[in-house]
């Protein structure tokens, strides 16, 4: 399973609304979630992570992917505030980020990778304004898939490169905080 | 089409540089108006685009550079006197040249526009407007020697000797006779002239001093060399000179014609080579040179032609040679351009290799084969050279980028009314071209800021006792790892009230700061300060200093500035050498490996040694009887504490510029070729880590911002006395 899908197209366009689209769902945290397929680079088995000091906790660490460092992103620790346990069927989805004139290669941790779904746009229904226990602007949709919800997640603003520099810093001074206090 | 536009390419980027080389040498020029190198380097600059452009067919250019090239063979052969007017008038036909050029390039078919055509023929107008044109008088023709004694030789085949005896050279046991006699087994005597003009009268005679001197035409077919051998035993107490007969003028022309084109030797050294000097007579020539004054010392030419040791011809035709030596040298140069793309392309290869490289060496080790250790070893080394090499390739003399602001200084300061003087040393400092690139912009916007603010005006320096004439440095220096440039000024300096009113005003600190006064001198990097209180169309205006800061510590790179009120201003810029491979130092501490800039690091001590011994409360470490501040890498990262028991700690300590400070780390790890990673936009303003490597075994190590954490370590030690009351 260490590479169980790969593709070269690093395009974004959304399929248009008349097409089926087709997501690729995961767990995070025992709960389903669906990205388009259209966004997802590679997926690769969980490897050697090194942990970056005085990050937040969904900044899971680097990894070295081909001789390049590519950033993790917990998801679970980004959407619920609750840092993911690696386990055998962890997976690393590779997607990549636009931000001003730069696009950054990004890893998302989840629990396990399930399957790739045909969703048709009938299917497809805006998010709704409460009920659920993750920040509203990281859905984009819900999916409805055999009479459950998927939430299809907004990744431009999960993994929003300016919110997470930002927060990188705000946790910074709590870090050298804990760091004083330890001394 | 295509190989016309890479001609065209070329065409470009050569009138560039000679442009470039053009303006030094004009700007150097006004220091020194009678470098005749520098003359002809502007008439090559002209003429080389003149002909270029002739070949492209862009008649504008060619029609212009003419005129130029034209006033400069008149400077060239000294009909025109080169002066601060022609200076300037060049230098504009310089900047109208590179428009020319552009239009050229840019709009090949179209025909000037009129503004250009204005401008060339005011510019052709000026060039050659009023000349004044002095000949100089022709040097007087030294081929008649002339001797004091009475008559004259004749020497057209003869060599002339002429041997000045000293006082002591009888009562040194030299006898004059024995000499002579002894020349005559190599040749024949054809004359010989004895005189003795300071021979003294009468009682004051002595009778063993010497005051006999002779000239000696003489014929023969030795060597310059030979012959002067015969006065070898005499060289110290006699002036020996022996002029080559004119005959033997024209086999020197054809030697020194024969000579190896291929590198520029000196003039003296030319002249050895064909036998025309021997090297005692250009030992001779060189110490009266460096005895003469500074401002008197004539060229080693002028010297040897005056003591009568070589005729001139000779002399003129040397230098000839050399000049086209040089010339040709200078043309065939062993340069190659190179895309500086396929140069990133093999720098990141090379940083690929290194990688796995000891990706090897692990695998190597790990399996204990000691005869493929050789081999890996031998193979690390070649590696590291290669590393090396490649990044030499990009490593360019910051020297250009110095000049190109000589222009600035000039510009600038008759646009302010100041006089000021731009004082470049280090200009042969290499760094990374890519540092060079993006250090350009800020080094500007520094110069100008000590032209416009730091150095006061004529008035309002000579009426604090100081010189009308400013001076800025500019200095490069390597060190540790790391090249600085300084901008020094002797200006007002900075006024720290008022910068600390402006930051107050502007809401930057707090009225009731407590800032030490590097901290404040700091602030003129915050944004929207700026303490002069017009803005000019140069600076003040308060954004920019901002921006430097930035742009330079985006190259990891650190800016400081110290400066003495009413004694000038210095601004410190600290970069790396290289944005691509360093040799890192791996530590380790909770199982977590970092890597240490090898530069940085001063010395490595076990944590437990006599040497040192570590204070928690008051939070140094005692280094020798030196308080040294310290980190424990493991507790500023909050690494979660690995439940391997630990061995001793050690201390690595580092330094960056004057500072130093302690990391307590659990295990050292040892040299590592580091190949340096962006950790992208999303670390970028984690502070403590600039960046991070692929290790052998394809882990990630990251890279320590070694002054940040220096900072922090002090920043803790001079809190912690505070906290004690």
């Amino acid at each position: 399973m260490s590479k169980l899908i790969r593709k070269e197209s690093s395009h974004h366009a959304l399929a248009s609304q008349e097409q089926v689209g087709q997501y690729l769902t995961f767990l995070v945290d025992k709960e389903s979630f669906a990205i388009s397929i259209l966004d997802v680079k590679e997926i690769i088995e969980i490897a050697n992570i090194t942990h970056v000091p005085l990050t937040p906790d969904y900044i899971h660490g680097v990894i070295n992917l081909r001789g390049n460092v590519v950033p993790v992103i917990d998801l679970s620790a980004r959407l619920k505030h609750q840092c993911a346990e690696v386990s055998k069927r962890s997976c690393i989805v590779l997607v990549e980020v636009e931000m001003a004139d730069s696009v950054q290669l990004i890893g998302m941790l989840v629990d396990e990778v399930r399957e790739i779904l045909e969703i048709p746009p009938d299917n497809i229904q805006p998010a709704p304004d409460f009920g659920t226990d993750i920040r509203t602007d990281f859905i984009q949709s819900m999916a409805r898939v055999d009479e459950k919800f998927i939430i299809l997640l907004a990744i431009n603003k999960v993994l929003s490169l300016e919110e997470l520099s930002q927060l990188g810093q705000i946790t910074e001074s709590s870090g050298s905080r804990i760091a004083e206090s330890a001394d | 089409m295509s190989e016309f536009d890479s001609a065209l390419k070329i065409f470009a980027q050569e009138s560039e540089q000679l442009l470039l080389d053009m303006e030094g040498a004009l700007l150097s020029l006004e220091s020194d108006p009678d470098d005749s190198e520098m003359i002809n380097s502007l008439f090559r600059a002209m003429h080389t685009i003149k002909g270029s452009s002739g070949l492209f067919g862009f008649n504008p250019i060619v029609a212009f550079t003419h005129e130029a090239e034209s006033v400069l063979d008149k400077v060239r052969n000294n009909e025109r006197a080169i002066d601060g007017e022609l200076i300037s008038v060049m230098l504009d036909s310089k900047d109208h040249t590179a428009r020319l050029i552009e239009h050229c390039l840019s709009s090949p078919d179209q025909p000037l526009p009129d503004e250009l055509t204005v401008a060339s023929d005011a510019l052709i107008k000026r060039l050659t407007g009023k000349q004044h044109t002095h000949i100089q008088a022709q040097a007087t023709d030294t081929s008649q020697v002339h001797s004091e004694g009475g008559g004259n030789i004749s020497i057209d085949d003869s060599w002339l000797i002429s041997l000045d005896f000293r006082d002591n050279a009888f009562r040194n046991g030299m006898d004059p006779l024995s000499f002579i006699r002894y020349l005559k087994t190599l040749g024949e005597i054809k004359q010989i002239l004895t005189f003795f003009p300071e021979m003294p009268h009468g009682e004051v005679m002595d009778p063993e001093s010497c005051y006999l001197h002779f000239k000696i035409a003489f014929t023969s077919d030795a060597s310059k060399q030979t012959i002067e051998s015969v006065f070898e035993y005499a060289a110290d107490d006699c002036d020996i000179k022996i002029l080559p007969p004119n005959s033997k003028v024209n086999a020197y022309l054809q030697l020194l014609d024969s000579l190896d084109e291929n590198h520029v030797s000196r003039l003296g050294e030319m002249l050895i080579q064909v036998g025309a000097l021997t090297e005692h007579d250009v030992e001779h020539a060189l110490k009266d040179q460096s005895d003469a004054q500074q401002d008197t010392a004539k060229p080693l030419g002028e010297i040897l032609v005056e003591q009568q040791m070589v005729q001139k011809p000779v002399v003129e035709h040397a230098l000839k040679k050399q000049e086209q030596t040089k010339q040709k040298v200078a043309a065939e140069n062993s340069y190659i351009r190179v895309d500086a793309d396929k140069l990133g392309h093999l720098i990141n290869l090379v940083g690929e290799l290194v990688i796995s490289s000891a990706a090897m060496n692990l695998i190597v080790e790990r399996h204990g084969l000691t005869d493929a250790g050789d081999v890996a070893a031998s193979m690390n080394s070649l590696v590291s050279s290669i590393r090396d090499t490649a990044l030499e390739l990009r490593m360019v003399q910051i020297g250009e980028t110095f000049s190109r602001f000589r222009r600035v200084v000039r510009d600038v300061s008759n646009e302010l009314g100041k006089e000021i003087d731009l004082q470049i040393s280090g200009g042969e400092t290499e760094l990374d071209k890519t540092v060079v690139e993006k250090i350009n912009d800020p080094l500007m916007h520094l110069i100008r800021n000590s032209l416009d603010h730091g150095i006061e005006s004529p008035a309002q320096r000579l009426a604090v006792g100081k010189p009308a004439q400013g001076i800025v440095q500019l200095n490069a220096y390597h060190e540790s790892g790391h090249i600085v440039i300084q901008i020094a000024d002797d200006g007002a300096g900075l006024d720290s009230d008022k910068i600390v009113e402006k930051a107050i005003a502007n809401g930057i600190i707090k009225a009731d700061h407590s800032l030490t006064q590097q901290e404040i001198y700091n602030l003129i990097f915050a944004a929207g300060l700026s303490t002069k209180a017009q803005a000019t169309n140069l600076s003040g205006r308060g954004v920019g200093m901002d921006v430097v800061k930035k742009n330079i510590e985006a190259l990891r790179g650190s800016v400081m500035i110290d400066s003495i009120p009413g004694e000038g201003t210095t601004i410190s810029i600290q970069l790396p050498l290289t944005l691509a491979i360093i040799d890192g130092f791996m530590v380790g501490t909770e199982q977590v490996r970092y890597i240490i800039p090898l530069s940085m690091v001063d010395e490595c001590i076990e944590m437990d040694s006599t040497e040192s011994e570590i204070n928690e409360i008051e939070h140094f470490i005692n280094l020798r009887g030196h308080a040294l501040p310290y980190l424990r890498l493991g507790e500023y990262f909050n690494t979660p504490k690995s439940n391997v028991v630990k061995k001793h700690e050690s201390v690595v300590v580092v330094k960056f510029g004057q500072d130093r400070a302690g990391f307590v780390v659990d295990e050292l790890h040892g040299e590592h070729q580091t190949v340096i990673k962006p950790l992208g936009k999303m670390f970028e303003k984690l502070k403590g880590i600039t960046g991070a490597t692929v290790l052998g075994d394809g882990n990630v190590a990251l890279i320590l911002d070694v002054q940040g954490l220096i900072e922090a370590a002090i920043g803790k030690r001079k809190r912690k006395p505070a906290l004690l009351h």
